[in-house]
């Protein structure tokens, strides 16, 4: 009777069903990158660039692909909470807790549901990035373990960002409160980061700082299988810290949201 | 028949302040319709939460099934059902699918589940709209959905949280014959609380009449009624000095004031007073403008143990409910 199944499946559906919501979440990634991407591509007034910036990244969208992937994986996570507050003020909730259902599937149905929306716009992105002109070169090949490196630090960022928005969900009922919230967070979470920078493009103490966030190294680690390929012994355990690092974190939130949330979800 | 609810000074405090239920003690026989009668914030749907386990009580117990609300809450869960006050059906599924859903909830065999999906929707008459998404329903279509989803998994206890709120008359009464088909086909115990008077003497068995989280009386509908020992002749003149002069009426229970010019006289049987009232009339030249006999109902009832009407205080709050939930359900 856990219930975590025939929740997440609801989820899906009413993403499915409400076409403007699949459509923006399909399309949003395509925008991102064909603008920021375009709009700043260094490597066209400083021939540099490459070398010097972007880690030997041929243009700027190869470099910002990373970058585009974990903040769409982390924008989309942090809405997983939203619903719990519609859940909660259209009436679903009320019906969740009167049932035998373990309180954190009604959680985890969002999470898992909000990482597997991202999926399918990953997929796009990366076809996106590829077709634009001056897009996405992967010089030195993408291997499946590429592909595998690149879905678990999404996936990983999305749980972690998923268990935050959603634990502080689950102390709300209104609305505005946790809009205001991911608006205040998610810009700082974005440029506070190696997403779309890299330190040496960085103030030092904004470089020093964005070391130690989660989109740094989830951009760092799809970034360099994007741009080397094959990887050297030192670059897979350079890999290996981030998606630890991440794995961990993920892990660890997890746990204290199942805790939290079968303590304190309420109507 | 087994006691299967039973609770013992119910308690809860909101916020340390607000007590909206306030020691509360009830007995429920298995197989009844129990109704809870009360005005908004009576302390009715504190007690649902609390029976329910939505909400833990500030003190005092609770067993439901046999089961402490507290510290066996799953097993409460699992054995009963609700239909809320508010709509809890998912608007983006269709009304099979909310079934379906709310099936796996408790465990339900997928073949069992659709064969009592079947019966249940045939039988609230939804079986034409059960593959129409819920946010095309009506308010009524929504309420008699509202009502099968807590029985899809054959509860041995349904709670029903004004269960007709806001329904027109038509609607309300197409309601009332399913609660008691469901009580007989299912043999379901069913609480249900309302603030509508008819709907109680309609479908319960046994009444509490609560009022700011205590119960005030206890009993059957007939055995309430009874108890006001009379009939109510309520007479209105055409000026207030014949009203006073009325209240020299000889050999009745009590005359009170109930309005301008308008008295209501309390008798033990208004077909043996009302013709010796009309010959006080007469004796005395009133005029009358209105006369009105009252067999007791749940109202008077309500009136006895609280002071106050339970109509008077309703006015149009359950309407401005249904509307805000309508309102919620569409945003």
């Amino acid at each position: 009777m856990s219930g975590l199944w025939p929740l997440t499946v609801r989820e899906l559906k009413k993403w499915i069903r409400n076409p403007t919501f699949l459509l923006t979440g399909l399309v949003q990634p395509i925008f991102w990158i064909a603008l920021f991407g375009s709009a700043f591509d260094i490597t066209r007034f400083f021939p540099g660039a490459s070398s010097l910036v972007l880690g030997g990244a041929p243009n700027y969208i190869t470099y910002i692909v990373g970058g585009v992937l974990t903040t769409m994986g982390l924008f989309t996570a942090m809405f997983a909470g939203t619903q719990i507050i519609f859940d909660r003020r259209l009436g679903p909730m009320g019906r969740f807790l009167s049932s035998p259902i373990r309180r954190s599937s009604i959680v985890f149905s969002k999470i898992i549901s909000s990482v597997i929306r991202i999926m399918p716009q990953v997929v796009i992105l990366l076809v996106a990035a590829v077709l634009i002109p001056n897009g996405l070169k992967f010089v030195h090949g993408f291997t499946i373990l590429d592909a595998l490196v690149l879905a678990t630090a999404i996936v990983l960022v999305a749980f972690i960002f998923s268990s935050i928005f959603s634990v502080i969900a689950t102390r709300m009922t209104n609305m505005n409160s946790i809009f205001g919230i991911v608006n205040l967070v998610n810009l700082p979470l974005m440029f506070v980061s190696f997403a779309m920078f890299s330190s040496q493009m960085m103030a030092p103490w904004l470089a020093n700082v964005a070391q130690y966030n989660p989109v740094s190294w989830s951009a760092e680690a799809i970034r360099m299988v994007i741009i080397n390929g094959s990887l050297t012994a030192a670059q897979w355990t350079q890999i290996g810290k981030w998606l630890g690092g991440l794995a961990a974190l993920a892990a660890g939130l997890l746990l204290l949201t199942a805790y939290l949330v079968e303590k304190e979800i309420r109507d | 028949m087994a006691t299967i609810i039973e609770t013992k000074d119910l308690t809860k405090i909101y916020g340390g302040k607000v007590k909206a239920v306030d020691k509360l003690n009830i007995k429920i026989e298995e197989g009844e319709i129990y109704g809870l009668l009360g005005p908004n914030g009576a302390g009715k749907t504190t007690t649902i939460n609390m029976l329910t386990t939505r909400i833990a009580p500030t003190s005092g117990t609770a067993n439901v099934g046999g089961f402490d609300i507290t510290r066996r809450s799953l097993d409460v869960r699992k054995l009963i059902g609700v239909v809320p006050q508010d709509f809890t059906a998912d608007e983006d599924l269709t009304g099979r699918e909310n079934m379906m859903m709310v099936s796996q909830f408790y465990d339900v065999p997928k073949a069992k589940a659709i064969e009592t999906c079947g019966v249940l929707l045939k039988m609230v008459e939804l079986d034409d709209a059960a593959d129409r998404l819920v946010r095309t329903y009506s308010g009524g279509m929504r309420k008699r959905l509202e009502l099968i989803i807590g029985l899809i998994h054959e509860p041995r206890i349904l709670f029903l949280d004004e269960p007709t709120l806001g329904l027109d008359v038509q609607t309300r009464t197409q309601m009332w014959n399913y609660v008691k088909e469901i009580q007989k086909r299912l043999n379901v115990t069913i609480i249900l609380t309302s603030h509508y008077l008819e709907e109680i003497d309609e479908l319960a068995n046994m009444v509490s009449i609560i009022d700011r989280g205590k119960v005030l009386i206890t009993g059957t509908p007939t055995e309430l009624k009874e108890s006001l020992k009379g009939d109510i002749i309520s007479l209105t003149l055409v000026d207030q000095k014949s009203a006073e002069l009325m209240k020299t009426v000889p050999d009745v229970l009590e005359v009170t004031d109930s309005g301008p010019n308008t008295v209501k006289i309390k008798v033990t049987n208004s077909d043996e007073s009302l013709p010796k009232i009309i010959n006080f009339i007469s004796q005395h030249e009133l005029s009358t403008v209105r006369l009105t006999v009252t067999k007791p109902t749940l109202d008077e009832v309500f009136l006895e143990y609280t002071g106050r009407s339970i109509r008077e205080e309703e006015g149009g709050a359950d309407a401005r409910k249904f509307a805000m939930n309508m309102r919620r359900v569409r945003r």
